[in-house]
């Protein structure tokens, strides 16, 4: 048995579309990640497991004797990864990684086509990809369609303007749209939609929802995690700032560099050096009787595999007791890299308390390469420097650079990953998946870009409009591509079943909190007000009690009905309605969310205080709203979840339920009625049997898969 | 085609394809044709659909007990007669060595004796204490490990270790790892069961039982104590089961008629989620509803006992019927085709007063751990049912003397070498496994690591520990680390 991620599979099936597509075996797309991931870890960069003096990852060395090229039935290396002897063969019969039968294959070809190598491509500069000719005049549809047209492949129809304007509402903003932006959809045009897109991006709904990405990879919580979980009451003020950063369009670049080394900018600002809370985020261990010198260790590797893996897509962490198995990064490089870090204190910013980073500037640390990531084994001295296998830093003001360098290289318009990952990431959330499906991994074993030219393309003109990333999400939100439908199509199936040509939208499963704020804004109980501190929702007491910091009391009124990115996050008493849809866990940096689908998923949608409250909520706003008639207000009650108008079939199946309801409601007496909850005394005695079938008619619909998902 | 003949076809449609994606099924099928895919490979579809282990397993379910705080070995497990001789002594530096502690002040520590006494039980002759009366009737069916050796002497890094294989936060438990590898084989119940007995509160929380890097569908649920055991099991208050019925079939018509408009197969995921819930529903209340078993197995178990009385204790006051209940849970899980239980009580941290509380804590678990063992064995559950008895670490010989502290009455974190015990599933009985020097300070013979025993736990369970991987940052993260471990032979049958 192999346990196959669906991330193996895509691999293979974007591997079979292109060799279907033009034959000839490409080392980056079809041999490095074989030899990646099955002969590196021991004839790979890493010299201290290299096995038999071979190096494959270096053509120069694996010519040398291995690799005949252009002749396959000379070389060594397809003599061991063919024979069946198994002293020789490659892997040996130990490793759990076997060669299949079409790697061999590949590798007989590639050979037989000379064995050529490719610089990996995520470590190539960024050159601006000449457009494909195309009668669409924005570029990521005219490469787009350009690979479409390569499998005779049409894109799907744009989808219908709701789909669209509901698409783009939960997108942009997190949040459904109302029965007022509904309201104006006759004679449906380009120019509408695109002043819709500008007064979302405006919006500060806007803010608050890509603030949530960046939170889970900011691995932000409101405590520190470990035995006493202790809380952070200041916390709050780094997710204000990056909440002020995407309302603000704070280029992408300053982002990054307050973040890092807002502390080290010329007459910082409060709000700048608040911006280094960033890497304040991390758990951190204060357990009494604790190796203080160790819990120092783990935490600054944290920052070290954190900023490798949100902003340039690397595993640096993998380096951190070894030389990297697949990647061009040695333990040196490692610690030069934890170098930057070494002399950096834990200070909170003076009038708002918020924590932020400070750099010591008396007895500072020599930093050193901890031999196998011991923090105990001291090997040789090292020097603030970046990555060796990427472009050097500019020159420097001071003889050794500090952190205000690094976060300045990370940006700089020749790093060749800082814009790839960027905008990967943003592409990711607008289309439930990135160009490159690796989000976090951009080297050698990760994924390869569906679209290596978008990639680049995208990459440059991100850098080129100044890394705006509201123009940046405007450009794809634009396009034919993410306006198309999400509806299934048979014919894609077979050649492309994972979709990853685009020949669609996907339709995605809601994120945890765009589920709970569209409960909230669909019933009217939402409560709009940003930022601040974080607050708490009702929580049963036997689910909070069983860690330590077991004090947990709802927050008073109607803070309760606060977005979700404000709900509290304590590490060790995750809050389950947002845990049960894949909300993180704030012990790493998430880079990728899963998209689970699970029964626990099914009761807290039904069963969920807040849920229920929702319901009953939403089914008196349109006994309020609508007049008595029944079908009148099943439709009413249907739009406003799902934003459409019901279909006649739906209508009856709806009809139905309401009516078998409302009987059961009835004969169910006084009992029944708790169905409307707190709001139950608002309703007058004779309406009360139809309130709390509209309660139920709403819990039905508040439960749809299309509620669910957004399509 | 009428909405009803609709219903009753698509009905058909989305059982012909249970509760797999259309998508991922013909992904396979094709993947296999094109021979891209091994013949034997299988695709998580369903993330918990059932599949097959690496080879034959020996158990197919799993109880882990934690007792959290590190229970003090030579009090329970490991008898150690010097330890009386040289009370109030030092020990010598060529013992102490290096040792880092948490608490304890190494240069004026001296050694603690114990009050307990040791006695051989069952035909194997295994020594335990006389604080574990009723466990030590099941000496023949345990392999007690004395060699177990940890590299944490704190204890949420500790407990990590235990539970999820690594000292930090953020990767999968035991149980997680598990029910990734064999999908679930409860049609009606969570595959991963998780029950804490609220005492002094568990560090960890619920990253104890976490799914980590994992798809969250692989993370344990937590049954709560009372008539509702799993959190929103229950309808709200209004909806009867009969108009709960009519709303799972009214929600599931509806998505068919979706689907009927948008094809997308998960669609059908979806409704099974939703049936399997409503399942679920019925199932979970019916497990922890114990009205149906004899008198005689709530005795053994202690379901009614009374607590005796005690002024203070770290692992709480009125825990005895919940953990007892607990114990006769787990048993019913089991019959029901739950994978893996944890059975969790903090704590066990006994740096202070240890005679009477660890007494009082091991008057809980005494008797419904050894009923369990019992009822198991009786009805045939045993030989395929792997217990545990665990925690961090264990105590240190030394008497704790703290700063601060008046007297000494405890100890502290050993991770050197402690004691843990493994029964039924393939696990040899009466054993005993390793075994430490005079003062339980080192493994003296056969150390057993932490990733020993979890490679030795997915080895009873048909698992490859080596095999059993799952790619996240650009690694490929298994149960047992980047370091050898290495199946114990000599705990398996």
């Amino acid at each position: 048995m192999r346990l196959n991620s669906p991330l193996t599979i895509s691999a293979l099936f974007l591997w079979a579309i292109h060799v279907l597509a033009d034959g000839k075996v490409e080392f980056n797309r079809d041999i490095r990640p074989i030899l990646a991931s099955k002969c590196y870890a021991c004839h790979g960069p890493d010299e201290d497991k290299r096995e038999a003096d071979l190096r494959l990852d270096v053509r120069a060395e694996a010519v040398k004797g291995a690799i005949k090229p252009g002749k396959p039935d000379d070389s060594e290396f397809w003599h061991r990864i063919s024979t069946t002897d198994p002293n020789d063969v490659m892997p040996p019969p130990s490793s759990p990684k076997q060669l299949t039968k079409t790697e061999r294959g590949l590798f007989r070809r590639w050979i037989a086509e000379g064995a050529e190598y490719q610089n990996h491509w995520a470590f190539a500069p960024i050159k601006r990809p000449a457009v494909p000719t195309s009668k669409n005049t924005n570029p990521i549809d005219a490469f787009i369609e350009h690979e479409l047209a390569k499998h005779d492949l049409q894109p799907a129809t744009e989808a219908d303007s709701i789909t669209l304007i509901r698409r783009v509402f939960l997108d942009l903003t997190g949040l459904p749209p109302t029965p007022s932006d509904l309201s104006d959809l006759s004679e449906w045009s380009d120019a509408k939609y695109a002043s819709l897109v500008d007064r979302l991006l405006a919006s500060p709904n806007f803010g608050e929802r890509w603030a949530r990405h960046w939170l889970d990879m900011a691995r932000y919580a409101d405590s520190s995690g470990f035995l006493g979980d202790g809380l952070r009451p200041n916390a709050y003020r780094y997710r204000d700032w990056v909440i002020d950063a995407f309302n603000h369009d704070l280029p992408f670049d300053q982002f990054t560099i307050e973040q890092i080394a807002g502390d080290l900018l010329p007459n910082a600002t409060r709000e700048q050096v608040a911006a280094t809370g960033f890497h304040r985020n991390a758990a951190l261990n204060t357990e009494a009787g604790l190796d203080k010198e160790e819990a120092r260790f783990q935490n600054l590797a944290d920052r070290v595999n954190t900023t490798g893996r949100v902003w340039m897509g690397l595993t640096v962490g993998c380096a951190q007791c070894h030389t990297h198995k697949y990647d061009p990064i040695t333990i040196r490089d490692y610690y030069s890299f934890y170098a930057f870090f070494d002399n950096t204190e834990d200070r909170d910013e003076p009038t708002s308390k918020a924590p932020a980073l400070a750099e010591v500037t008396k007895d500072r640390r020599q930093t050193y390469v901890h031999m196998a990531g011991d923090y105990t084994r001291r090997g040789p001295d090292v020097v603030p420097a970046s990555l060796s296998s990427l472009p050097p830093m500019n020159k420097l003001a001071q003889p050794e650079p500090n952190r205000l360098d690094l976060a300045k290289w990370l940006v700089s318009p020749n790093h060749p990953l800082t814009s790839r990952v960027a905008v990967n990431q943003i592409w990711s959330k607008l289309f439930g998946t990135g160009l490159v499906r690796t989000p976090d991994d951009f080297g050698t074993s990760g994924e390869s870009p569906s679209h290596p030219k978008l990639l680049d393309w995208l990459a440059s003109e991100f850098m080129r409009e100044g890394w705006s990333r509201k123009q940046f999400i405007r450009l794809i939100v634009m396009s034919d591509t993410y306006r198309q439908s999400s509806a299934h199509r048979e014919d894609i199936m077979v050649l492309d079943p994972l979709n990853r040509l685009l020949a669609r939208q996907n339709r995605i499963r809601l994120d945890a909190e765009i589920l709970r704020d569209s409960a909230l804004a669909v019933s009217g109980l939402l409560k709009y007000t940003i930022g601040g501190p974080s607050f708490r929702p009702p929580l049963p007491e036997d689910v909070f009690d069983v860690g330590r910091s077991s004090n947990w009391k709802a927050s008073p009124g109607d803070e309760i009905y606060r977005r979700s990115l404000y709900i509290i996050l304590l590490r060790s008493v995750l809050y389950p309605t947002l845990t049960t849809f894949d909300a993180p866990d704030a012990a790493d940096a998430c880079v990728r969310r899963e998209r689970s689908n699970t029964p626990l998923q099914a009761l807290t949608m039904m069963n969920d205080g807040v849920f229920v409250e929702a319901a009953q909520s939403l089914a008196l706003r349109v006994m309020r709203e609508e007049s008595s008639e029944t079908t009148g207000r099943l439709q009413k009650l249907f739009q406003f979840v799902l934003s459409r108008e019901i279909r006649t079939e739906e209508l009856s199946r709806l009809h139905s339920f309401h009516t078998e309801q409302k009987a059961r409601v009835q004969s169910g007496g006084t009992e029944a009625l708790k169905a409307l909850g707190i709001r139950g005394k608002a309703i007058s005695p004779d309406e009360a049997i139809e309130a709390a079938a509209l309660v139920a008619t709403a819990r039905v619909l508040m439960n749809l898969d299309e509620f669910i998902n957004r399509q | 085609m009428s909405p009803q003949e609709y219903f009753t076809q698509t009905r058909r449609d989305f059982l012909a394809t249970s509760s797999c994606g259309l998508g991922t099924l013909a992904l396979a099928s094709l993947l296999k044709q094109d021979g891209l895919l091994a013949e034997n490979a299988s695709i998580p579809a369903n993330p918990l659909s059932t599949r097959v282990s690496h080879f034959a397993p020996k158990a197919e379910r799993c109880i882990f007990i934690f007792l959290e705080g590190g229970p003090s070995q030579m009090d329970l497990f490991d008898p150690k007669p010097l330890l009386n001789k040289y009370d109030g002594q030092p020990l010598p530096d060529s013992i102490v060595g290096n040792a880092k502690f948490a608490f304890l002040q190494k240069e004026s520590a001296t050694v603690m004796g114990t009050k307990r006494v040791f006695k051989k039980h069952g035909q194997c002759g295994m020594e335990i204490s006389d604080l574990l009366p009723h466990i030590a009737t099941c000496a023949d069916d345990i392999t007690l490990i004395r060699s177990m050796h940890t590299t944490q002497f704190n204890h949420l890094p500790g407990q990590l270790m235990l539970n999820c294989g690594e000292s930090r936060l953020g990767r999968p438990s035991v149980g997680s790892w598990v029910t990734y590898g064999l999908g679930n084989a409860s049609q009606e119940l969570p595959s991963y069961v998780v029950m804490v007995s609220k005492g002094r509160g568990l560090p960890g929380g619920s990253s104890t039982w976490s799914s980590g890097f994992l798809p969250s569908s692989y993370g344990g649920v937590m049954f709560r104590n009372g008539a509702s055991p799993v959190l929103n099991l229950a309808n709200p208050d209004g909806i009867t089961p009969d108009m709960q019925s009519a709303s799972i079939s009214a929600l599931n018509d509806l998505n068919r008629l979706q689907h009927k408009h948008i094809g997308d197969p998960e669609i059908a995921a979806r409704i099974n989620s939703y049936e399997l819930a409503f399942r679920m529903q019925s199932s979970a209340p019916e497990l922890v509803d114990l009205s149906g078993e004899s008198q005689s197995t709530l005795d053994a178990y202690g379901v009614n006992r009374i607590e005796p009385p005690i002024k203070s204790n770290l692992g709480g006051i009125g825990n005895y019927q919940t953990f007892s209940r607990h114990c006769l849970n787990a048993r019913r899980m089991i019959e029901r085709g739950v994978r893996f239980v944890n059975i969790i009580h903090a704590s066990w941290d006994h740096h202070s007063a240890l005679d009477p509380q660890l007494a009082h804590n091991c008057q809980m678990v005494d008797q419904p751990i050894a009923a369990l063992l019992k009822d198991l064995k009786q009805r045939g559950l045993l030989d395929t049912t792997l217990v545990v008895w665990g925690s961090e670490f264990g105590r240190t010989a030394l008497g704790e003397n703290r700063k601060g502290f008046k007297k000494v009455t405890g100890r502290d974190h050993h991770p050197a070498a402690f004691s843990l015990w493994m029964a039924g599933g393939g696990i040899k009985s009466g054993q005993v496994h390793g075994e430490t020097d005079d003062f339980a300070w080192h493994v003296a013979r056969d150390p057993v690591s932490m990733h020993d025993f979890h490679a030795t736990i997915l080895h009873l369970f048909g698992l490859d520990h080596n095999k059993l991987s799952y790619r996240f940052q650009g690694l490929d993260f298994r149960l047992t680390g980047v370091n050898p471990a290495k199946v114990v032979k000599g705990l398996v049958v």
